[in-house]
């Protein structure tokens, strides 16, 4: 081959060389440019939350702690898997539909507690009949002997289960209606609790349930696993470290739109209910007398003698989360107006459409609240700041605020958030307004994200409670944060109920009525 | 196909054939090397009449990874090729493959939509069309035989395949010397 041949054939490749040093330098710079310095953003010096690690077990054969369940509904039952209880169809279902490779590593990463499920109790023998069987079904230890299988016990009422002296602590999911009752006589009884969310159906309930924690010795812990969720703790401290300026007013929502989120919900087993079959006695407890009637049962969270609808289960999650981030606590007053449009109209009484002012003069602040039971639409909680505006649920998005002197090297765009925490998330160069980014805001309660692994934010909280029993940490949700919570959500149902502005004396702790 | 070239259009012709392997191998190498990048978003937005398959696809994770490894490597390879003449044929061939995928996930036919990931305004022809129809040109006027590694592979093993799949034989012979 001549010469000249042989350099035209390569006549390419030293470009190529020159290329491949020139494109890696160039990419690499680009990548680092586009990689932004968060902290030197944000003004701040060190993220804390984040690098928090999970925190180390507390439990041995020595530590067990014996359970009685109260109230296995529908959260009775998924708090029992969050320990690793799962019925055993449940677990049929995941190797049916092809997940149970998937999920069995994600059950057996959550720490073994060192739990056992030793009661149920429940006022309809079926769901009491599944607990017992869900209890019997331990996926994250080998439990599952007949001499513990034995133990577990199925307790007619509650009071029996609360005075048993093979019950450590009781977690109680019950209706709303009878958390107080229930409650106080555990605590009376000596038992540590974990009960439900919202705490209590009343403020005076509210009242009687502090006291009587606050003279018993026991672990008491209100099931508002948000506590757990890292982007409420991350959203903390960014308030803290001043990223949001002054906060003048918070929005918060709720948006559903199905039956079953109006918690008209025909579940499996709600055509074995009858007179025989149902305990509707206890399941009234202290509620006004009523005659037998499934709907009242099923549905109670749509009637006023046992819930409190939309403001005490859906706005008390949203004002919980607001609660731990600003500390704001009970508002001075509270207006609030709603209507009761569409389910059911003349058989229950609770509003389907709710908007709230809470008036926080103290923070220089106001909180306000819509919710609706006829739309779907996804809003999360907004917070505007002098600074910034933040949009928080599991996600955090960062707006700058067009007057903002903390931000004013950043670059102005009010539809791109200029900071966002979304682990998980695909999230690439381009990935924020992205599809996969925003189905995974929507998705508002679940896993967190920990020391690198997502986690059930609901276990962290079971397991902070069970760790404080045995004496170690405290709650984050304890009697003051419950009590907050009541409260702040009784006081706009009052203002509903009434139209009429409701005012909290803070000293005395009594509602006037406007 | 005996073609003859002044050199003139041997060195456009090259030049050709190096910027679009360039644009290639950067795209891919960028891809690699950036780490984070998947083609989810994508192809979840696409338009046009193959966004059903290609919404399909960005719905599994396991066909998303394959995605990603395939068009990653895809782009570097075939920009390599283009880049040093080596296989010619087939890098074409493949480029043009991959260029209508991208063209047919946002076809740029008066709808909005296809404005997603595009830069300009556009209409029937974009970008990626212009590219399909670069590399149609250099599938016309081959130039690795000459300017490229190609020249030392005449005999390369291979070539029977490559002529199998891409076509008719590939007559490269060269220019008889004046």
């Amino acid at each position: 081959m001549k010469r000249r041949d042989f350099l035209m054939g390569i006549s390419t490749v030293p470009i190529l060389g020159a290329y491949s040093i020139g494109s890696t330098k160039n990419i690499l710079k680009v990548l680092d440019d586009r990689r932004v310095d968060s902290k030197r953003l944000l003004d701040i010096d060190q993220f804390d939350v984040m690098n928090e690690r999970l925190p180390s077990s507390t439990g041995n054969e020595q530590t067990r702690i014996r359970i009685g369940l109260i109230g296995n509904g529908w959260r009775g039952e998924s708090l029992l898997n969050s320990f690793g209880y799962f019925h055993p169809d449940y677990v049929n279902k995941m190797k049916t539909d092809g997940q149970y490779d998937r999920w069995l590593p994600y059950q057996k990463r959550h720490e073994n507690l060192y739990v056992d499920i030793t009661g149920i109790c429940d006022t309809f023998d079926v769901h009491a009949e599944r607990g017992i069987e869900v209890a019997r079904n331990n996926i994250r230890e080998e439990r599952n002997t007949p001499e513990i299988l034995s133990g577990i016990k199925r307790y007619k009422t509650y009071q029996d289960m609360i005075h048993s002296k093979d019950i450590d602590a009781v977690i109680v999911a019950t209706p709303d209606h009878s958390h107080a009752q229930i409650t106080i006589d555990a605590v009376k009884a000596g038992k540590h609790v974990y009960l439900e969310k919202p705490m209590c159906h009343s403020i005076e309930e509210a009242i009687e349930l502090k006291k009587a924690v606050n003279a018993s010795n026991i672990v008491f812990q209100i099931g508002h696993e948000n506590r757990q969720q890292m982007s409420y703790k991350l959203g903390r401290e960014l308030y803290r470290k001043g990223v949001l300026g002054d906060v003048s007013m918070i929005q918060t929502f709720t948006n559903r739109n199905s039956l079953f989120g109006a918690w008209i919900r025909e579940r499996e087993f709600d055509h074995l209910g009858n007179h025989q079959t149902i305990d509707w006695k206890g399941f009234l407890c202290n509620a006004p007398w009523h005659e037998f009637d499934s709907k009242r049962y099923f549905n109670w969270q749509r009637y006023n003698d046992y819930s409190t609808g939309m403001i005490g289960n859906d706005f008390s999650h949203t004002y919980d989360c607001v609660n731990q981030v600003f500390e704001i606590g009970i508002p001075e007053s509270v207006m609030a107006i709603g209507g009761h449009f569409f389910y059911n109209v003349g058989i229950d009484d609770l509003p389907d459409v709710f908007n709230a002012i809470f008036y926080y003069p103290d923070r220089a602040l106001t909180m306000t609240y819509d919710g609706t039971l006829k739309s779907g639409i996804y809003r999360q909680t907004k917070v505007l700041g002098s600074e910034a505006t933040m949009e928080i649920d599991r996600a955090i998005m960062l707006y700058k605020d067009p007057n903002s002197q903390r931000y004013k090297d950043v670059a102005e765009d009010p539809e791109e958030p200029f900071y966002y925490y979304a682990p998980n998330a695909r999230v690439g160069v381009d990935g924020i307004t992205s599809a996969t980014a925003t189905s995974y805001f929507k998705s508002g309660y679940g896993p967190t994200f920990i020391d690198g692994k997502v986690i059930d934010a609901t276990f962290l909280h079971l397991k902070e409670w069970i760790d404080a029993i045995r004496g170690q940490g405290k709650v984050s949700c304890g009697i003051d944060q419950g009590f907050e919570e009541t409260v702040t959500f009784c006081l706009a149902n009052l203002a509903y109920l009434h139209k009429k502005p409701i005012f909290w004396d803070k000293q005395n702790e009594q509602y006037f009525i406007g | 196909m005996e073609t003859k070239y002044s050199s003139r259009q041997i060195i456009t012709l090259t030049v050709l054939r190096v910027v679009i392997g360039w644009h290639f191998l950067y795209e891919g190498m960028f891809k690699y090397i950036g780490g984070v990048w998947s083609s989810r978003s994508f192809l979840l937005n696409s338009t046009g009449p193959l966004a059903p398959l290609f919404k399909m696809w960005a719905q599994s994770d396991k066909a998303i990874h394959y995605i990603d490894v395939l068009n990653i490597w895809g782009l570097i390879l075939i920009g390599l090729c283009l880049f040093l003449g080596l296989f010619e044929r087939p890098a074409k061939l493949l480029g043009i493959i991959l260029l209508s995928l991208y063209y047919f996930a946002y076809p740029p036919f008066s709808s909005a939509a296809a404005e997603f990931y595009a830069d300009g305004n556009y209409w029937i022809v974009d970008r990626n069309l212009i590219e399909i129809a670069s590399l149609l040109v250099l599938a016309s006027f081959p130039t690795s035989y000459r300017t490229g590694l190609d020249r030392f592979m005449t005999n390369y093993p291979v070539r029977g395949f490559f002529n199998n799949i891409t076509g008719g034989r590939l007559k490269n012979k060269l220019i008889p010397k004046k």
